[in-house]
């Protein structure tokens, strides 16, 4: 049997000792999208944040390829995370965003640069290295926040209702683009939205979150 | 909008040209004059710019040393939630409102007479006075810094400490680099704590203008000390303001406080750096008033029984009571001059037209340090053909122009964020532009007034540096009375000035708070 990419294992989610949600079983398989469905303040991205170690699980255990990573500090899981909003440091150039998860594990300066253009290129945003976050728009932040996230090649990656902010026609667009990109990397992913289309546009398979925390 | 109020600049601005831009340029002229001994002479002189590089040296001390203790704490009184939280974001600013003069005192009572005065002891002192600066201005920022930037930076393999670097830090650039801006300033233009604190050779241009003028009698060397120093605030000021400005724009998110984190050592520090600033704050206050009640043999009352007596601390220079009467009239005539003046300038800014270049120039006092408005003042109007050194109007003066510039800072965002749309209906109901005016800004300018003048009060109080060139020989202010009691050996005038430093530190505390108060219910009504 293959080992999914990430699991977990009666996880329980809280803040500040008081658990809403336990017992949550989850697996996401090599390449797999999974879409996570459930309306606002219905803890999506409290699920989010523990599987990625923001936020301390209440219990219960996130497995990373097999390992146990429930204690492990968020640099150490090798889990992406992409949230609302783009989050680009604005003081770097665009380039210097997508090669800054490469520079933490090792790159040089040089190859770092050299894979950001690469990837700017894949999402369609050549000649764009030099230039200033502010000068992006709402879809072109949310792609360099995207191959950001990618470039340091992490096991899962997390998307927490990434194109919320964006209207609905270029939301629907830039999903299937997303989901597209992922494909071909062959990255797992764990989605999580409010919007049904943009669940089923995305997800290989769909959860529907009463189910998930409920089970 | 009533017509009288398109002509209300005009009082701010004359104010203004006559005990500030005149005092400077009486100033620039005598640095102009004198020949081969006058001031222009001395600017070349080696003994000025030894005096500015070690002031340099001990500001960017006191600087580092200010941002080191408070951005730990600016951290955790803006952004954790805990027990006691508000009480040590309220603490923390204490030491700021507090009379340099007291500070200093309250710091020989801590360290006692064992701990050799001299720079550690000033840097150390300055770094207190200031922590408030950074805690506020920092602590703002950092309050509204999104952390999911630093969760970014931390799923894309950084540490902890490198995503603080990386992400937190260039976010909070701007607010470091105009706070630190200020400290500096602070430091460089020190009087009360390096006179005080210091040693000999532990000097600021501002002690330097201070003596040349007191003890030598050195005009010329003094108005060129005092022009030295005016250049290089200006730069500094202008230069921290460029690169503050020079910075990109962010996410901010609404202001709410944290959970304190779930690891027991975060935790644990996050709890121990609170207990630290509480410490930190109070201990050199609990030593001033204990000092005011100790003697060698013991605890006493002497100090604080004598307040009334002439001979006491052996000055001979009036009663410490009738220093504080002197120091209460001159904080309400400063009161009332600065109200007026600031508020008017204030006015300006929501009167249209060009007037509210006005209060602009209100806040130029700001740059122009004690010791360079005492010694224009006292050149421009302490000696004939304008002497009135006599009429007791000189260090309100001087006061009200160090205020004014707070009045306006208060007064003018309040205006600002009130709808004017409120005058256009009162006047469509029929009333007249003046009552229309007040019907619209009235309730916000009476609380607000009031407020600042408390603070324009508070301001005079404490105020040594112009005082100290202004006061005359009989009637010194409470601050300039403390130091020549200091100035004298004896346990009797330290503690007579101990005494009276509390009684500093109480009525400001007491004037500061009733100011926070008053602004607390404007923003709540």
């Amino acid at each position: 049997m293959t080992t999914p990419r990430l699991e977990t294992r009666d996880l329980a989610l809280g803040y500040d000792g008081s658990v809403f949600a336990r017992g949550i079983d989850l697996a996401v398989l090599p390449a797999q999208i999974v879409a996570i469905l459930g309306p606002s303040g219905s803890g999506k991205s409290t699920l989010l944040g523990t599987i990625a170690g923001v936020v301390r699980a209440a219990g219960g255990a996130v497995l990373v390829d097999g390992d146990d990573v429930t204690r492990a500090p968020i640099h150490e899981r090798g889990i992406g995370l992409i949230f609302q909003e783009p989050l680009l440091f604005p003081h770097l150039s665009v380039a210097d965003n997508v090669a800054y998860g490469l520079r933490r594990h090792g790159a040089s300066r040089e190859a770092a640069r050299a894979r950001a253009a690469e990837l700017l290129a894949w999402v369609g945003l050549s000649g764009y290295e030099g230039r200033s976050v502010d000068e992006l728009s709402g879809g072109q932040a949310q792609r360099v926040a995207l191959v950001r996230a990618l470039a340091p090649r992490p096991a899962v990656l997390l998307l927490d209702e990434p194109f919320s902010a964006l209207d609905r026609d270029l939301r629907q667009r830039l999903a299937r683009e997303v989901a597209d990109l992922l494909r071909q990397e062959g990255v797992a992913a764990l989605h999580v939205t409010h919007d049904p289309e943009e669940a089923s546009a995305m997800g290989d398979r769909v959860v529907d979150l009463t189910d998930l925390f409920g089970s | 909008m009533p017509r009288w109020l398109s002509w209300a600049w005009l009082v701010p601005a004359a104010f203004l040209a006559a005990f500030l831009a005149y005092p400077l340029v009486v100033l620039l002229r005598t640095v102009g004059t004198g020949g081969a001994d006058g001031a222009l002479a001395r600017l070349a002189s080696a003994s000025i710019w030894q005096v500015a590089a070690l002031a340099a040296l001990q500001a960017v001390i006191s600087t580092l040393l200010a941002l080191v203790v408070g951005l730990p704490i600016a951290n955790v009184v803006t952004r954790y939630r805990f027990p006691g939280r508000a009480l040590a974001q309220a603490l923390v600013t204490v030491p700021f409102v507090l009379p340099t003069v007291v500070v200093a005192l309250a710091f020989r009572s801590l360290v006692g007479p064992g701990i050799a005065q001299g720079f550690a002891l000033v840097v150390i002192a300055h770094a207190y006075v200031n922590l408030a600066v950074i805690v506020r201005i920092v602590g703002s920022q950092w309050a509204q810094h999104d952390a999911d930037y630093e969760n970014v930076a931390r799923t894309l393999g950084a540490t902890r400490w490198r995503a603080f670097v990386d992400v937190t830090l260039p976010s909070l650039r701007p607010a470091i680099v105009s706070s630190a801006t200020v400290v500096f300033v602070f430091s460089f233009t020190s009087l009360g704590i390096v006179l005080l604190l210091g040693d000999a050779s532990t000097r600021t241009l501002e002690s330097y203008v201070l003596r040349q003028t007191s003890v030598l009698l050195d005009f010329p060397g003094a108005a060129a000390a005092a022009l030295v120093q005016l250049v290089l605030v200006t730069a500094v000021l202008l230069s921290g303001a460029v690169v503050a400005r020079r910075s990109p724009t962010r996410r901010m998110r609404p202001l709410s406080l944290r959970p304190l984190p779930a690891q027991a050592l975060a935790r644990a520090a996050v709890i121990a750096t609170a207990a630290v600033s509480f410490v930190i704050v109070l201990a050199p206050i609990v030593a001033l008033v204990a000092s005011s009640v100790r003697a060698s043999g013991g605890w006493t009352i002497d100090w604080w029984a004598s307040m009334g007596s002439v001979d006491a601390g052996t000055t001979r220079i009036g009663s410490p009571a009738s220093a504080l009467g002197t120091s209460l009239r001159f904080a309400l005539v400063t009161a009332i001059v600065a109200a007026v003046v600031g508020g008017l300038a204030a006015v300006a800014v929501v009167v249209p037209g060009r007037t509210r270049v006005v209060a602009l120039l209100a806040m130029v006092p700001l740059g122009v340090s004690a010791a360079t408005l005492g010694l224009g003042t006292l050149l421009a109007f302490g000696r004939p053909p304008v002497d009135l050194r006599a009429s007791g109007l000189l260090i309100p003066i001087a006061h009200a122009l160090v205020a004014v510039p707070l009045v306006v800072a208060v007064v003018a965002p309040a205006l600002r964020g009130t709808d004017a749309r409120t005058m256009q209906v009162a006047a469509s109901l029929g009333a007249r532009p003046t009552r229309a005016f007040l019907t619209a800004y009235g309730p916000v300018l009476r609380v607000v007034m009031v407020a600042s003048a408390g603070l324009a009060a508070a301001v005079s109080l404490g105020e040594f540096g112009a005082a100290s060139f202004l006061s005359r020989s009989g009637a010194p202010t409470v601050p300039v009375q403390i130091v020549r009691l200091l100035s004298r050996p004896g346990e009797q005038s330290t503690g007579v000035a101990a005494a009276l430093a509390v009684v500093l530190v109480v009525t400001t505390l007491a004037l500061v708070l009733v100011v926070d108060r008053l602004g607390r219910t404007r923003r709540t009504a």
